[in-house]
């Protein structure tokens, strides 16, 4: 499961401090007993990779921070029946993955999930990534948007659990078997969700190849 | 290996995420079948065109107003009721009637006692416990992203003052008032914290230190600037304790004209009698009396007015 730690995080040097497994454990156990400063601890070691998930997965900045609280709460709220043998940063990352789904699921319950067509502007998700390259020219800027506007829309048609599969596996680089663990699933069946996700993304995207 | 098993492990081969026997028989399959090549190219170029995705990176603003708003959530768990059947009464276990019943007197209870035992502004009070506050002395405040100030506590006696507030994780800043990141921290309560009660309780602070400059300056904005006229009213007793100064007349003069509200208005002119006795007649504050005597809209401004032309002898 070191998968989780070090792939997830991505950026190991953005994270303020690494403690060690052995800290990492005194922590859980300080915050099993009520010490809110360990469980303070605990948070922060892994929020920031948390909230870069859920900003990606769920897109929008609010409700990323929803679900990066909504995560944590539950954790908070269920750490006394935590497990010492089981490890830490799988169950946080199965709870975050399922708020996520949930919010996906809202999402599509409620249509959110629709973007807009490409002579309506780009979407918020899009517009705060800076394009900074010296070749840059508006025939291609306008390209690059409409293909990232694709690929949303594309993955925005997987249904919940393929696109956080898809997202895990393509996005954050995490083995099937560490995928499998979080979703308290068989790899087989991770590797069933990731094969349809890849069919439909090369159908909805094979123009673009 | 045939085409459709192939194509079947294909995500896996371009994943690397196949044993080391199924990748051997793909790439057997591969060097003989053509199609199945092509495949895998375009597969592996919508791989490299999904790539491009740009990704999101959480800005630190985010990330503060997220860890700002867990805090919160994370004080309310551990002072709320539900921390209070989870850790002090787990022995509890209600009817659904009971519980109904026992919710609603708790609720009322809870109403009643906090009345009772509100806080009162300007105690220094310390924080709830087990609440992760961190006692900074020397925070480089320049790089804090301040989401929220949850207390402002002058103790008069010390002259010390304490600020609790959530930046990218909660803090306190303890020290002396001529300490200028105290002063910076409370200069920025003062003009920009959205909380009037904050704002209300910086002021209480910094009424020991009227003659900083920055303060003074931080003092006469409020007086001209806040929303909050009780806060504004609260600027303007401070402002009376001032050495008097030209900014000093003209926002007490200003504040008399133009504030909207009367009581902010009756408290200028006793502030402006009192500088008039000690520094002497201006004419311009009692031209601004004898005309607001007779045209305030409000009439116990117009007495006050008339008054203090009275006892400044005109």
């Amino acid at each position: 499961m070191d998968g989780v730690c070090l792939e997830l995080a991505g950026k190991a040097s953005e994270q303020p401090s690494r403690v060690s497994e052995v800290d990492e454990l005194t922590l859980i156990r300080r915050a099993q007993e009520g010490d809110r400063s360990a469980f303070d601890a605990l948070v922060r070691l892994y929020d920031q990779n948390v909230l870069r998930l859920a900003l990606q997965v769920v897109g929008s900045p609010e409700e990323a921070r929803d679900s990066y609280q909504e995560a944590f709460l539950k954790v908070y709220r269920s750490l006394r029946h935590f497990r010492l043998e089981a490890r830490f940063s799988t169950w946080l990352y199965r709870v975050v993955m399922n708020v996520c789904l949930d919010h996906l699921r809202r999402q599509n319950t409620r249509k959110e999930v629709a973007v807009p067509p490409a002579n309506d502007g780009e979407p918020e998700y899009f517009q705060t990534v800076p394009d900074d390259r010296p070749t840059l020219n508006p025939e291609r800027a306008t390209h690059s948007k409409e293909i990232a506007r694709r690929i949303q829309v594309a993955l925005n048609r997987l249904n919940p659990r393929e696109r956080m599969v898809f997202e895990l596996k393509h996005y954050q680089g995490l083995k099937l078997r560490v995928i499998g663990e979080m979703c308290k699933t068989s790899e087989q069946t991770v590797k069933n969700c990731l094969f349809r996700a890849t069919q439909k993304l090369r159908t909805e995207l094979g123009d673009l190849v | 290996m045939n085409c459709l098993k192939f194509e079947e492990n294909l995500p896996l081969f371009l994943y690397e995420e196949l044993s080391a026997e199924e990748r051997a028989a793909c790439e057997a399959h591969l060097a003989e079948c053509a199609k199945c090549r092509a495949t895998r190219e375009k597969t592996a170029q919508l791989h490299r065109v999904l790539a491009g995705r740009p990704r999101r990176e959480p800005t630190a603003a985010l990330l503060a107003e997220s860890r700002h708003a867990l805090e919160e959530a994370l004080d309310g768990e551990q002072h709320g009721w539900r921390a209070l059947f989870q850790n002090r009464l787990p022995v509890l276990r209600l009817q659904p009637a009971s519980s109904f019943a026992l919710g609603v007197t708790l609720v009322l209870g809870g109403f009643g006692l906090g009345w009772a035992l509100r806080p009162h502004a300007g105690l220094l009070t310390s924080s709830p416990a087990g609440v992760n506050t961190a006692t900074v002395t020397n925070p480089d405040l320049e790089n804090m992203r301040i989401s929220g100030i949850s207390r402002v506590a002058f103790d008069p006696e010390t002259g010390g003052v304490r600020i609790t507030m959530d930046a990218e994780r909660r803090v306190t800043l303890e020290g002396s008032l001529n300490d200028p990141q105290i002063q910076q921290v409370l200069v920025y309560a003062v003009k920009s914290y959205d909380n009037p009660g904050i704002r209300r309780d910086t002021l209480d602070a910094l009424r020991s230190h009227l003659n900083n400059p920055n303060i003074r300056q931080a003092l006469l904005y409020a007086v001209r600037h806040d929303p909050n006229a009780g806060v504004r009213l609260e600027a303007l007793e401070a402002v009376r304790g001032m050495e008097c100064g030209d900014d000093v007349h003209r926002t007490l003069l200003d504040a008399l004209e133009h504030d909207a509200n009367p009581g902010v208005r009756v408290a200028a002119v006793d502030a402006l009698i009192d500088h008039e006795e000690k520094e002497g007649r201006d004419t311009a504050i009692q031209h601004a009396l004898d005309q607001l005597a007779t045209t305030d809209r409000n009439p116990y401004v117009r007495l006050k007015c008339a008054n203090a032309m009275m006892r400044l002898g005109k």
